[in-house]
């Protein structure tokens, strides 16, 4: 078996056999596709096909216990003239737009300081990437909650600097810092993926820079930046997409309502509610696909915008 | 460095899916059947509740099983948000529980639609309980739901922490202006270390007990709104001068205490909702004592109160043991010993035999006496509400948090509630 890709690519780029070819190709193919087969079986009967019923479901007025009726693009409509699903647009759209830079930020910067060379670096690395590991789960969304609540420990460390806000966890303006602190603070993901970018630069470039008389900022954006830009590149599609997603935090701080006053009302928190809370499933569905084809639209976006800024190390510019 | 390019476009759009898409399908279901019970079975039980009621259920549980061996039964519990959002979830799947306790405000929802098992099909003996109480568990003439016991709206006081500040006990023969006084009263002499009570106007069924009292019905038997704009309006305006002043316990602490009460928590000194959350106030506040009066009321003789099924047993109608579902029922609703065990934390015991058999001192004879006194206001239990009630009273209560919040006006409020009730009201039409 471990012959046969060499066997079958060599056969395709001179092509004296078509007969042979044929063959092996098949069999390769049905071997591919047996070990592929227990995927497969799960990806459509667990994502493939509750996709297409959930977008069947966005067409109706679905309510769990009866049969979906049909309704076209009610929902679609009706979605844009409920202030709540304006709120939750606004909620989320505020939490990505800055707590995705200012996580990648945090993970970069991190990144950088482990990437030289030091006295148990090893320790450091497992440090910083241990909040990422249990910080979607849903005890440290407790303990951020009780953190920031009434005299929790960041009430009274911001008193002793005589700053008086009170807890976070009940006031509207507060809410979204701390769920942009909640995310930063994870920043061990793409931490992770930033340091093996770094490492892959090669060390020329930087000496060839000292020599020319190059300082640390120049470095920076000269070497380590268009170097770097494909995995930030990554990070940045990854961690918008991830950032649309947020739910388990948001349902677990603000007792699944969303509050306060609406301010945790994340748009995947306001679907559940609609969906499980209101009946509302055709209603839910119509706001998940509303939000497939926006995350699309943006990591489109991304793409296209990406040629002006990332660089790759096979491309000829 | 590689080119990643395909690599990250396929995984990019696969994760922006797959989480999104797959929280929404359906589920598929099937028919129940009976089972027989000669072997032990194992049934679900859900309920909501706090600590205290976890520790009674787990004891009514243990004699129950000890009286019927062939049973065994599998308790669960979380609090009353996130109860109904993991019902439906199971209804959507076809597994709900096969003995749940119930709330009238979901009974239309479950019961119209087909997810609650016709208990007239089994046997539960209903002999023992008021005839005038039993139409809160039924739908067009099936019953779905058992009540267990009654509540009625009242308000809670701590004797203790009232005496601390030199402020005399209420009698409970109140206007809305002498409890707005009364409130205003305790939050000055306390300097802030105490509020008043929670804003009063926040609860949907406070709101209900006041349009009885002006003799407007809730919902007409068309199931339409029946009452107006106007008179929301005035419901809320009854706090507006009180809002944001130690009277009432701001928003904030509300929302930092959640799931717990302000009352609960020490924070106020008086609490407007149901008798039977006694037992829970005093577990969470560790009062020594706890008192109730009748609610305000700008009508003397009319304090529209009213005996509410505080909540019902039922069934899923998929349940594979039916008879041991009902005999479960059957004991939780009519067994002595288990009146004994949650004495009045469910509510006063809605079956003659169990309240009968249970001995009510202390606490517990507060809130049977409190519903002794106030008989002869009572009126008519309501009828289960209608569908998607549970939904409004959510969101009666989320309006009335932005209020205080101040993120709306009155009229805003007033509005938004009307605007979701309607929209609810034609979508289950």
């Amino acid at each position: 078996m471990t012959q046969s890709p060499t066997l079958s690519r060599r056969s395709t780029q001179s092509g004296p056999a078509p007969l042979r070819k044929s063959k092996r190709g098949g069999v390769d193919a049905r071997a591919g596709y047996t070990f592929l087969l227990p995927w497969l079986l799960g990806f459509i009967a667990l994502t493939v096909g509750p996709m297409i019923s959930s977008l069947y479901l966005s067409f109706t007025n679905y309510n769990l216990f009866e049969p979906p009726k049909w309704i076209g693009l009610d929902n679609y409509i009706t979605l844009f003239q409920d202030e709540r699903f304006l709120q939750s647009v606004g909620v989320t759209v505020g939490y990505v737009v800055f707590g995705t830079p200012l996580k990648l930020a945090a993970a970069l910067a991190v990144a950088m300081l482990l990437n030289s060379k030091r006295r148990g670096q090893g320790f450091y690395r497992s440090a910083f990437y241990a909040p990422s590991l249990i910080g979607a789960s849903v005890s440290i969304a407790i303990v951020w909650k009780a953190m920031f609540g009434d005299s929790g420990p960041v009430d009274q460390g911001l008193s002793f600097f005589g700053i008086n806000l009170g807890g976070w966890v009940g006031n509207p303006t507060m809410t979204m810092p701390m769920f942009i602190l909640l995310t930063v603070w994870q920043f061990g993901a793409p931490m992770v993926i930033f340091l093996a970018g770094l490492k892959q630069i090669p060390n020329e470039l930087y000496e060839a820079a000292s020599m020319d008389g190059a300082g640390p900022v120049r470095k920076f954006f000269n070497i380590t930046w268009p170097m770097l830009s494909p995995v930030i590149f990554f990070n940045l599609l990854m961690e918008t997409i991830h950032a649309f997603q947020i739910f388990a935090s948001a349902f677990i701080i603000s007792n699944g309502e969303g509050g306060p006053a609406g301010s945790t009302l994340f748009y995947t928190l306001y679907l559940y509610l609609r969906g499980f809370s209101d009946f509302r499933m055709g209603y839910a569905s119509a706001m998940a696909w509303l939000l497939v084809i926006v995350v699309g639209i943006i990591t489109l976006i991304f793409f296209k915008t990406s040629k002006s800024w990332v660089h790759y190390s096979g491309d000829s510019k | 460095m590689i080119n990643r390019r395909h690599f990250l476009t396929t995984v990019a759009v696969g994760t922006a899916s797959a989480g999104v898409l797959a929280a929404c399908g359906t589920g598929s279901s099937t028919s129940g059947q009976t089972g027989s019970a000669d072997n032990p079975v194992t049934i679900n039980y859900t309920w909501w509740g706090n600590d205290d009621r976890a520790e009674r259920t787990r004891k009514a549980i243990a004699l129950f099983e000890s009286k019927n061996p062939d049973i065994k039964v599998n308790g669960n519990f979380t609090d009353f948000a996130g109860y109904w959002q993991k019902r439906a979830t199971e209804a959507a799947g076809g597994g709900l529980p096969d003995v749940m306790q119930w709330d009238l405000s979901y009974l239309r929802d479950y019961g119209q639609r087909n997810q609650l098992l016709d208990l007239g099909t089994v046997k539960i003996n209903t002999d023992a309980f008021e005839k005038s109480l039993l139409p809160s568990g039924q739908i067009k003439g099936k019953t779905y739901g058992i009540p267990t016991s009654t509540n009625a709206f009242a308000v809670y006081y701590d004797p203790a922490k009232l005496a601390s500040l030199g402020i005399a006990e209420p009698d409970g023969s109140w206007t809305y202006k002498e409890f707005n006084t009364f409130l205003t009263e305790v939050g000055s002499k306390s300097n802030g270390a105490l509020f008043g009570g929670t804003d009063y106007t926040g609860v949907w069924w406070m709101f209900n007990v006041w349009l009885r009292q002006n003799n407007i019905e809730a919902f007409t038997s068309e199931g339409k709104l029946g009452f107006s704009k106007d008179d929301l309006k005035k419901w809320w305006n009854l706090t507006a001068d009180l809002r944001g002043t130690p009277a009432i316990v701001s928003e904030e602490r509300v929302t930092q205490l959640a799931p717990k009460s302000p009352f609960g928590s020490n924070v106020t000194a008086t609490e407007v909702t149901w008798d039977n959350f006694m037992a829970g106030y005093l577990g969470d506040s560790g009062a020594k004592e706890l008192k109730l009066v009748p609610v305000p009321s700008d009508d003397a003789d009319n304090l529209g109160l009213f005996l509410k099924p505080s909540m019902l047993m039922v069934a899923s109608a998929k349940t594979k043991f039916k008879d041991a579902a009902a005999r479960f029922i059957d004991f939780m609703v009519n067994d002595p010993e288990v009146g004994q065990i949650f004495k009045t934390s469910r509510g006063v015991p809605a079956s003659k035999t169990q309240r009968d058999g249970t001995t009510f001192e202390g606490t517990d004879k507060i809130v049977v006496d409190y519903e002794t006194s106030i008989s002869q206001y009572l009126k008519d239990a309501p009828e289960p509400p209608i569908v998607g009630f549970g939904t409004l009273e959510t969101s009666f209560k989320r309006i009335a948090s932005d209020l205080n919040y101040g993120k709306l006006d009155i009229n805003g409020a007033t509005d938004a509630w009307f605007k979701e009730a309607e929209d609810l009201i034609k979508q289950n039409a």
